[in-house]
């Protein structure tokens, strides 16, 4: 069910929709590492237009550096985003 | 105007606005109770809800407090849908 | 936006001059009838009843409690067995003392010597309801909401929490389907749970104090 095992490092999608989505701004872009898979959830976007039966995807947090995101920072950022949202990234 | 993560200009935070009490309110409890019952009765869903807050304009958006946001959201919902 | 000077404001009617503090001081302000007529126009297409109005806020006033989130820490702190469950499926922890988290995902997190975790939700202000009780205003301000993600330690700051420079800190932005709970580290001395509990705040559970 979930095609990210831990530790492969994804880019979150760039662009903007029209309808709601679950995308941060501040990530769409940016590259991060997947920390685990938060079971299967119901697309928002879908949800959120009324489309029927939603589709029903994995959900993944991805750990983002700070210093990436804001070019400053020792932190991370953890955010949970569903698997369409996300693009492997070819090493 | 909600995806706010990063953005700057809103000065600190306000750490003094615990709210022990759940709400400032009966009415903002009320919209609270009306959001819940809404949504469990299948009348529209939390997305669509997120959603409705989010199309409310910029300047009414800032200018609403979070319960007044809500209150928009549940009104434009079911005017959409004709229901209420 | 959170807070009652920022309440304030003229938009469609919706005119809510600041006002003295207290429960009812609203209540024939235009928003509050406005509200009374919502709710009468959904009881009478048949959406809901006033009763179901009422036990929704009767069971959240009653239930609903930051309380509820100190008794998982505490026991965590005090009990191995329940701090794996905690950690690896926080709702069969929530559901072993009894507190309902239907519809979301818990994940609780642990505060070490080396990371600190915060949370927030920056889209719009989830967090586990009945495990803390409703949300401080604070949570729901677009100030928190914009530059903890951005700028942690000096937010954490300004709730006079200060982090040794060598802590890391690990912000989670609940944007989807799970609900966060911070665990805190467990403070000095041998206290029983009880009173472990008793030290256990909101903030420490999501990560703006230390317990």
């Amino acid at each position: 069910m979930s095609a990210y095992a831990p530790g492969t490092r994804v880019r979150a999608r760039p662009g903007d929709p029209a309808h709601h989505t679950r995308v941060p701004v501040y990530v769409r872009g940016h590259v991060g590492e997947i920390v685990e898979c938060e079971g299967e959830w119901p697309l928002p976007d879908d949800r959120a237009r009324g489309v029927t039966p939603p589709r029903v995807e994995a959900v993944y947090a991805v750990r983002f550096p700070a210093r990436d995101l804001w070019g400053a920072g020792a932190h991370s950022v953890t955010v949970d985003l569903w698997e369409s949202y996300l693009e492997e990234v070819t090493p | 105007m909600h995806d706010v993560g990063g953005q700057s200009g809103f000065g600190p935070v306000p750490v003094g606005d615990e709210d022990v009490e759940p709400f400032h309110a009966d009415w903002e409890a009320r919209v609270f109770a009306l959001s819940r019952a809404l949504r469990h009765n299948g009348v529209f869903n939390g997305d669509e809800m997120r959603d409705a807050i989010e199309r409310i304009p910029p300047h009414e958006y800032l200018a609403a407090s979070y319960y007044e946001r809500w209150l928009l959201a549940i009104e434009t919902i079911l005017e959409e849908k004709g229901l209420a | 936006m959170s807070g009652r000077g920022e309440r304030s404001g003229e938009h469609d009617g919706l005119v809510t001059p600041p006002t003295k503090e207290g429960f009812d001081d609203h209540e024939d302000l235009p928003v509050a009838a406005r509200v009374r007529r919502l709710e009468e126009r959904v009881v009478a297409a048949g959406l809901t009843t006033d009763d179901e109005l009422d036990a929704i806020l009767d069971g959240l006033l009653r239930n609903a409690s930051p309380v509820n989130g100190a008794r998982m820490v505490a026991r965590a702190w005090t009990d191995p067995g329940y701090r794996e469950t905690l950690l690896s499926d926080a709702n069969a922890a929530a559901a072993e003392l009894g507190f309902g988290t239907s519809g979301y995902r818990l994940r609780a997190v642990e505060n070490t010597p080396a990371v600190h975790n915060v949370v927030v939700c920056t889209l719009c202000s989830c967090y586990p309801v009945s495990l803390l009780g409703p949300s401080p205003g604070w949570y729901r301000s677009f100030a928190y909401r914009s530059r903890v993600v951005r700028e942690p330690r000096a937010v954490l700051e300004e709730f006079g929490l200060t982090l040794p420079d060598d802590v890391e800190i690990a912000v989670w932005d609940a944007s989807a389907e799970t609900r966060y709970l911070v665990v805190p580290r467990r403070p000095e001395g041998d206290l029983p749970e009880e009173e472990l509990a008793a030290r256990v705040t909101r903030r420490g559970l999501i990560g703006t104090a230390a317990v």
